[in-house]
């Protein structure tokens, strides 16, 4: 177990370097010339020319790739050219808000998810089963800012339930900052009040991200529950009297996840591309709006910032998914 | 089982809780003003010069003059008056005394010279206006309540363009310089000024947020207003349906300055906000690159003109909350000829402009290009209703996506400037030389507001005479004749003046609307509960 | 016939395949469904924002557009390019995990790395960054979007085929001396269809949805295309009063996607021979 958990880490290496090789040539690809947005509304060609030479893009493309190597490893990652700051600093204040919607919206899909596919198969056929693969789809399919501004004119507009926007209400000071997650930093700090509105705030973007997030797991753990119903060792079990619901949620289920964990980890990455929409609607202030701004703006540097961040965590992710995987099914390790 | 129940209960527990708090969610504290608009990308007024930038500037800086009012006059602020010698080109300011930074020190001329000394070597943002009139030895403080700019030329819009450059604590900046580069880095997240409002750097979020508290030891003083605002929390909001929704549901006080018309309605009829109108200096105008034909054929260029619906996009798309506007001059600035007599949406005469252009040889067959930028739908809408009546007359017009940064770098050489494309040219500084100089002057080719490459030398010698004069009775002859010429050429499509729609709360008071900064000045607003 | 007996027995997968059906006669036959094609383009911006009627079935857009007639002339457009997207997907991720997935050594590792580099990068970006260097346009979006996809496939694939090369009947093929290709092709791929089926109508609905992202950002379609996305994007400012000129197109994507993952699922179901035998 130990050897291939090293065995996984060692294979990230390599693909971390060709995630620098291949963001570094696509966005230096771009013919996108921020230094005219940077010089200013009312500048002069002139002006315009100083600032790319005090930015460097006039340096031939090897040189800038060697220099931003060096910088990548010694963790300066520059300048965002809009805000001025490091935009290591502009990414960490805002990764925590993306990463906790995104972990909520994961876990509340996993939650809801493993448990209707593991039934959708025990029932297999059945209205139930059916039932479920439309609505899973349905979530799917509905377009996922559309959905959320129904969720708002209803709970936040019409029935007052919830907030209409934002992580915490204006005004109110956040939870003490311990991990930058309002959830968690709230229930260190005990404040269960706190905790509160940070979750009412989180419901509805959670919820709307998670649809799409639900329907794969459930279907996978679905197909792979009805897989696993048909091994031997199910049928074994049955034969030898064990209770129905025993073989199901315990030997069944543990099997089906496995599919399910797949899953999960390639829904990840895809998640904080899909949270630009939910970010953009319930004015959630995290890495998923950053980068759409970015594109907007031509900020080069945070845009490549941004995409080494994201990759580097859907890498830390895949590693623990292949190691769950591996603790689940033993099999996947022994066979490196 | 009891797993099981521990979790939901804890979970009925929590739902309970988030509920039970319901009532302090939405509003927001009763003295506390919160402004939804756009922050700039960063805090230092000289990076840039944009409408966020303008917005954030006027209330946690100072400038000499300020505008205010609409239409704007010019004001002194923290200059009590000027004087222009007789040649032109030694402009003396004087400064008014007692007035504090927010860290209490004093300001006097030394930081305005530093400031003007660190406006002209950064060279971005506001020192376009400046730098080809000024240098940084021409700039001098004789006593700490007098300042002296030596110009290069005469430059008539300099003064009005006092209101673009805040003056800067230079004792506060000048410990946090690092290479050379001005406090640039330091300055872009915390604030050196003197205006009414002080910002808390602790809570500032780079575009998203920043709350300010009022500046009780404000030089102007606060007699003006019996509740002044003693708290302001910045917030943006990026999407348009979010953000008006907040405001109809009283989570903020105000919408950005760009509320569609077709919201108005649903603002107005709700019992929490309404709209201010007021009609400001931006003028959309849709770009033609004279350079590549058909475009250099002004036959060519008057059909185009002729075949854009004017009124169906001001009635029909913006609900007449629109100016017409004949040419590069906003109809409300002098300068632009009372008398302009705009195009008029006419199929015929553009088929016969068309057959007329076709006979001099311009290949009105190829498929012309206009580039809009897809999130600002008016660009998108304009350029389909161009396209729609182009169609009818046998023009092929195909419309391209496009950014702004690729947009304005793009205008740095004719043959990569779009044949056409559609933009805003907003008020920078109160003066023509902001609209018809810099787009119609062949001298500032190769920059956005210059794009169409036009060039007559008739236009060139009567803007370049009109930016020395310095007595606007002698300007505004040469301003409507360069009118004139340039709308009889049909150089570009001028569509609006813009009536700025911007929604508000019904307990916010004090609202007063400049071009300049779209009223956001803090100072004079109040709050009732 | 027993075949499609089961298939008819599964209510879902039936409603599916006659969703997409219908959907295919409407992009075949737009032209007839609708009356004036010049609606689709003209609009009568007096008109603008009108709601359902008997004139306007679903009302007018911002432009005094037919909605209807959009929404109609939109679906050949969506159907194109889902099935441009996914297909381009499939023939570069299927071969590539499988061949991944059956040999061991340096070139299995290197397309399984190529494929986490891929899949790292935000989908977003590498849209953008292809479409920068081929022109922006619906083309370019649509090998953007291929190759973000093509790593889903290659990645399920690789994991099927994995796990099926350890079954005794691929051992068995083996030691009858099977060539690696006929194992490949006869037996592993046929177990790994449904799965990649699956994927494939997954990714139909992520494509549709995708490109109105993409289009909002000025990649992939642009004015006056009637692509579905691209009108939710341009209809959001509108709502909640307008709300025609976002449903309609909305409920295009929504019912497209619903029929290819139901049918999908049936035809999953349908071909997966471990399920063939039971029940």
């Amino acid at each position: 177990m130990t050897r291939f958990v090293l065995h996984r880490l060692l294979l990230t290496i390599p693909a971390l370097v060709g995630l620098l090789v291949l963001t570094f040539i696509m966005l230096r690809v771009l013919p996108n010339d921020p230094s005219a947005a940077l010089a200013g509304e009312n500048a002069t060609p002139d002006q315009i020319a100083a600032v790319r030479k005090a930015y460097g893009f006039d340096e031939p493309l090897w040189k800038q790739f060697v220099i931003y190597v060096r910088q990548v490893g010694t963790g300066d990652l520059g300048n965002s050219i809009i805000s001025n700051r490091p935009v290591i600093r502009d990414i960490a204040e805002r990764l925590p808000a993306t990463i906790e919607l995104t972990f909520i919206s994961l876990l509340f899909a996993a939650c809801v998810g493993i448990p209707l596919g593991t039934l959708a198969a025990v029932w297999y056929q059945s209205f139930f089963d059916h039932a479920m693969r439309v609505v899973t789809v349905a979530g799917l399919a509905i377009a996922s800012f559309w959905f959320a501004i129904i969720l708002q004119m209803i709970f936040a507009m019409e029935l007052d339930w919830l907030p209409l926007r934002g992580r915490f209400p204006v005004g109110l000071a956040a939870p003490w900052h311990i991990t930058g997650f309002y959830l968690v930093d709230s229930l260190l700090t005990l404040r269960f009040d706190l905790f509160g509105k940070a979750f009412a705030h989180i419901l509805m973007p959670a919820f709307t991200l998670s649809l799409a997030g639900l329907a794969s797991i459930a279907r996978f753990t679905r197909a792979g529950a009805l897989e696993t119903m048909q091994k031997e060792f199910v049928h074994y079990a049955e034969a030898a009297g064990y209770a129905r619901r025993r073989i199901v949620w315990v030997y069944v289920l543990r099997n089906s996840v496995v599919g399910a964990t797949t899953q999960i980890g390639l829904l990840f990455g895809g998640l904080i591309s899909s949270a630009v929409a939910v970010e953009a609607i319930f004015d959630w202030p995290g890495v998923g709006s950053y980068a759409v701004n970015a594109i907007l703006t031509s900020d080069y540097k945070a845009v490549l910032a941004v995409t080494l961040v994201v990759g580097l965590i859907y890498s830390i992710v895949n590693i623990l998914v292949d190691v769950v995987h591996a603790w689940l099914d033993p099999r996947v390790a022994e066979k490196l | 089982m009891k797993r099981r129940t521990f979790l939901m209960g804890s979970g009925a527990a929590v739902t309970v809780a988030a509920m039970g708090n319901r009532v302090a969610l939405a509003q927001p504290m009763p003295d506390e003003l919160v402004w939804a608009d756009d922050l700039p990308g960063n805090l230092d007024p000289y990076s840039v010069s944009d409408v966020p930038m303008q917005g954030y500037m006027i209330n946690v800086y100072d400038t000499l003059y300020v505008n205010k009012e609409n239409p704007p006059k010019l004001v002194p602020w923290l200059a009590t008056g000027h004087t222009i010698s007789d040649d032109g080109l030694t402009v003396t300011v004087k400064l008014r005394e007692g007035v504090k930074f927010h860290d209490g020190s004093s300001l006097t001329s030394d930081d305005v010279v530093w400031s003007f000394h660190r406006l002209l070597n950064v060279k971005k943002g506001p020192a376009a206006a400046f730098l080809p009139v000024l240098d940084t030895n021409g700039i001098t403080a004789p006593d700490p309540t007098t300042a002296v700019f030596k110009l290069k030329q005469p430059y008539a819009p300099f003064v009005a363009a006092f209101p673009l450059v805040a003056i800067l604590n230079r004792r506060q900046i000048e410990p946090n310089i690092k290479d050379n580069d001005w406090g640039q880095a330091w300055l872009a997240s915390n604030s050196a000024g003197s205006g009414c409002y002080i910002p808390d750097i602790s809570t500032y979020q780079p575009v998203q947020q920043l709350d300010m508290k009022r500046n009780h030891d404000h030089f102007m003083g606060w007699t003006h207003n019996t509740s002044p605002i003693e708290i302001v929390r910045r917030r943006s909001i990026m999407e348009t349906t979010t953000r008006v929704n907040a405001l109809i549901k009283g989570d903020v006080d105000c919408t950005d300055s760009y509320l569609p018309p077709d919201q108005v309605d649903r603002v107005l009829a709700s019992k929490t906000a309404t709209v201010s109108k007021n009609q400001t200096m931006r003028v959309m105008v849709l770009r033609m690159n004279n350079k590549k034909p058909p475009f250099d054929n002004r036959n060519f260029r008057l059909a185009m003109s002729h075949a854009f619906n004017y009124k169906g996009f001001i009635d029909g798309v913006l609900k007449g909350y629109a100016v017409r506007n004949a040419g590069p001059i906003p109809v409300n600035l002098w300068g632009s000829p009372t008398d302009l007599a705009p195009y008029d949406f006419n199929l015929d005469t553009a088929k016969d402009y068309l057959a007329k252009a076709k006979a001099e040889g311009a290949p009105v067959e190829r498929e012309i290009e206009i580039q809009i930028q897809q999130h600002l739908a008016q660009t998108t809408q304009a350029a389909q209703i161009l396209q729609q009546s182009l169609r009818k007359i046998g023009v092929n017009l195909k419309i391209v996506a496009n950014l702004w940064p690729q947009l304005v770098s793009s205008t740095a050489k004719a043959d990569t400037t779009p044949d056409m494309w559609a933009h805003w040219v907003s008020a920078y500084f109160i003066d023509p030389e902001n609209w018809i100089g810099q787009m119609y002057d062949s001298r500032f080719h190769g920059t956005w507001k210059a794009s169409c490459w036009y060039k007559n030398d008739k236009v060139d010698a009567l803007l370049r005479e009109a930016r020395h004069l310095d007595d606007q009775g002698k300007r505004q002859p040469l301003y409507e004749e360069a009118s004139r010429i340039i709308v009889a050429d049909a150089a570009d499509i001028w569509i609006y003046n813009a009536i700025e729609l911007r929604g508000i709360s019904n307990r916010l008071h004090g609202f007063e609307f400049t071009p300049i900064g779209s009223g956001a000045d803090f100072r004079t607003m109040s709050l009732t509960s | 016939m027993l075949i499609l007996r089961k298939f008819l027995r599964d209510v879902p997968a039936v409603i599916g395949f006659c969703i997409i059906v219908l959907l295919c006669l409407i992009a075949i036959f737009s032209p007839l469904i609708v009356s004036d094609l010049n609606a689709v383009y003209d609009g009568d911006l007096v008109s603008r924002l009108q709601p359902p009627s008997a004139e306007f079935w679903f009302g007018t857009d911002s432009l005094g557009r037919d909605v209807f007639a959009r929404v109609i002339v939109g679906s050949r457009g969506a159907l194109e390019v889902a099935l441009t997207v996914v297909s381009l997907a499939i023939a570069i991720g299927v071969p590539a995990g499988l061949y991944a997935g059956y040999s061991d050594g340096w070139g299995s590792q290197l397309v399984m790395r190529l494929t986490d580099v891929f899949l790292a990068v935000p989908q977003l970006i590498l849209a953008l960054a292809v479409a920068q260097l081929m022109g922006r346009g619906l083309g370019s979006a649509m090998a953007a979007l291929a190759l973000t996809y093509w790593p889903f496939f290659c990645r399920t694939v690789y994991s099927e085929v994995r796990r099926l090369r350890n079954e005794l009947f691929i051992e068995a093929q083996r030691c009858l001396g099977a060539s690696t290709s006929r194992i490949l092709f006869v037996h592993v791929l046929p177990n790994v269809a449904s799965a990649v089926i699956v994927r494939a109508t997954i990714g139909m609905g992520f494509t549709i949805m995708t490109t109105a992202v993409l289009g909002f950002l000025g990649v992939g379609a642009t004015p006056p295309n009637p692509d579905w996305g691209l009108a939710i994007a341009e209809g959001r400012d509108y709502l909640p009063q307008s709300w025609w000129a976002v449903t309609f197109p909305g409920l295009g994507i929504f019912i497209t996607v619903l029929g290819f993952n139901l049918f999908g699922d049936g035809l999953r179901d349908l071909v997966d021979p471990r399920l063939r035998r039971s029940r």
